[in-house]
């Protein structure tokens, strides 16, 4: 008998736990052309901001062993371009959307959630606080960002929450010393879930040229790489939260999300592996079934924080 | 609609020093593939490298395509010591092609370096549905890497050749070869190599008044729109919409468009 991969992700009901990592998946259409969707738990977009943004001066992008280190910067089609462009063809094929949203203070935040959810333009919401590639890197302030700071976090999460009756899904930042912080300042501020990890700030230098990488200097690095120390930090911030985690970092196939699953994550998001293997994220959903099959396991939340450390 | 496929390597040659070809059995993607589009290739399985190769298409046959390529670095490098019978997993045809337009009396293929890769496939189109034969500047640093030359010939193309070090044709850029050409209001240009060249190529047309698509390269990592990581400045009224990218909005672009002094 298949097992039920249904979850509960604070109060987003996805047929299967796995979605797509913001950013990596645009807003659905591309890779609509190479697997069918609707079989994801939920389709994450790509950040919106009230206006929309060119993002950083190219060259945004490096291959890194096992991973990439990208600085985008953000560019998106502002969330007027998504709710009339964009939002139709996912609201076509029926997905369940999780509205990534991402501006300059809380009332910004508050606004992109008010109007995502008056005008069906998501699931549920998940606050980027931790993109690193929006700061000028040379300024003395550096990379700040607003998930390094907890207070900020709570602060932000509370306006966000205020503002939709929407799921909040607060996406926190693996730079930080310690992530129960943030992440539990996320839970005081009221979200429903917690998003983790963003990228992990990192550097490329050409010794040829003496230069940077990428014109931003720093950037983010996603892929295989940082999958070691994802799952660690769902591990240890499972063990303090209440609400449910989205656990992402370099997932591959079901093996890997397992390994974020056991950990304490509800669900998964499939990430920068979707550009190496267009239908990754499909072969993850598919590689879980067959998990729970070989295991006997009946239902997938059963196995959420169900690591074994003996003793 | 583009195809994830593994392919047989029905050949592979070395077919200049560091440069090689590629053929891939691979009819359905042959089936859909137009002059200018590209592939992206899987170099082997696991995950280094990392992320796909973006590559134009040479061209195309019944059963398949070639790929011509330099060797750049660790990606190219582990991909020239596969063999016939080898599996590659590749992704395509992705891109847009280059538009062939039947209003212009000449047509001028320029090609720096690899740069040729797309224009034999591009040469083949223009004879086969618009009739005509483009003339080809055919530029590289030196003699042996003056690729193709054999078959644009066979074709009848009047080739002009030019390296930096003179050792075969003009010893010349090939921008100041396309000048000499006298390109007009009826030329349509087709460029491709490295971008410096391509801005040279730019400037020879937007003064000649020859209509020029080029066919551009950058750093990607899904080659198909998603992940932003290829975007160039264009010229655009909005701030916000300044960015194109080389994957889904090109590779191919009409050169007026981009912001060639913001590189």
């Amino acid at each position: 008998m298949a097992a039920n991969l249904r979850v509960d992700l604070g109060g987003l009901l996805m047929k299967n736990p796995v979605t797509v990592a913001s950013g990596t998946f645009g807003y659905g259409q591309e890779y609509d052309e190479y697997f069918d969707i609707r079989q994801l738990g939920a389709v994450t977009v790509k950040s919106l901001s009230l206006q929309p943004r060119a993002g950083n001066k190219p060259p945004r992008l490096v291959e890194t062993p096992a991973g990439m280190l990208n600085a985008i910067g953000l560019q998106n089609v502002g969330i007027d371009a998504y709710l009339k462009h964009k939002l139709p063809f996912l609201r076509e094929r029926g997905c369940p959307i999780i509205g990534n949203i991402y501006g300059h203070n809380p009332d910004e935040y508050a606004e992109l959630a008010r109007r995502l959810e008056a005008e069906q333009g998501a699931d549920a919401i998940e606050a980027n606080l931790s993109c690193p590639n929006v700061h000028d890197a040379r300024s003395s302030q550096g990379a700040a960002l607003v998930a390094q700071d907890p207070e900020k976090v709570a602060e932000y999460t509370r306006a966000t929450k205020s503002a939709t009756k929407l799921p909040v899904f607060i996406k926190l930042s693996p730079n930080v010393m310690d992530i129960k912080e943030p992440a539990q300042a996320a839970q005081e501020g009221g979200a429903d879930a917690v998003s983790m990890i963003n990228t992990l700030l990192g550097m490329g230098i050409d010794p040829e040229t003496r230069r940077p990488v990428l014109s931003n200097i720093v950037g983010g690095l996603s892929g295989p790489a940082i999958r070691p120390i994802a799952v660690r930090m769902v591990w240890e911030a499972a063990k303090v939260l209440r609400i449910p985690i989205l656990g992402m970092g370099g997932i591959r196939d079901a093996s890997d999300a397992l390994q974020f699953i056991l950990a304490g994550a509800t669900a998964v998001a499939v990430g920068c592996y979707t550009f190496r293997q267009p239908d990754a994220p499909l072969q993850v959903i598919q590689g879980l079934e067959e998990y729970c099959v070989r295991h006997q396991v009946e239902d997938i939340k059963s196995l959420v924080g169900a690591l074994d450390i003996g003793g | 609609m583009p195809l994830v496929m593994d392919c047989e390597i029905t050949a592979r040659q070395e077919v200049a020093e560091g440069h090689h070809r590629l053929v891939l059995h691979a009819p359905a993607i042959a089936a859909q593939a137009q002059p200018g589009q590209f592939c992206m290739l899987q170099v082997q399985p696991g995950c280094y490298p990392f992320l796909r190769r973006p590559m134009s298409i040479e061209r195309t046959f019944a059963d398949g395509i070639s790929i011509l390529y330099k060797i750049e670095g660790e990606g190219t490098r582990l991909l020239s010591a596969a063999h016939a019978g080898d599996s590659l997993n590749i992704q395509g045809p992705l891109g847009k092609p280059f538009p062939l337009e039947r209003a212009y009396d000449r047509q001028i293929l320029v090609a720096g370096g690899i740069g040729v890769a797309p224009f034999p496939g591009l040469a083949e189109a223009i004879l086969r549905v618009l009739g005509k034969t483009p003339e080809v500047v055919l530029a590289a640093r030196t003699e042996d890497l003056l690729l193709c030359e054999k078959d644009f010939r066979q074709m009848g193309c009047k080739v002009h050749l030019a390296t930096d070090d003179g050792s075969a044709g003009d010893k010349a850029f090939a921008s100041e070869v396309l000048e000499r050409l006298e390109s007009g209001p009826d030329t349509l240009v087709y460029a491709c190599g490295p971008m410096p060249m391509m801005k040279a190529v730019h400037f020879v047309c937007e003064e000649s008044g020859a209509l020029c698509y080029a066919s551009l390269e950058a750093l990607m990592a899904c080659g198909d729109g998603v992940c932003l990581g290829c975007a160039l400045e264009a010229k655009r009224e909005i701030e916000a919409e300044r960015m194109v990218r080389v994957c889904k909005d090109g590779p191919v672009f009409d050169t007026a468009l981009i912001d060639w002094n913001a590189r």
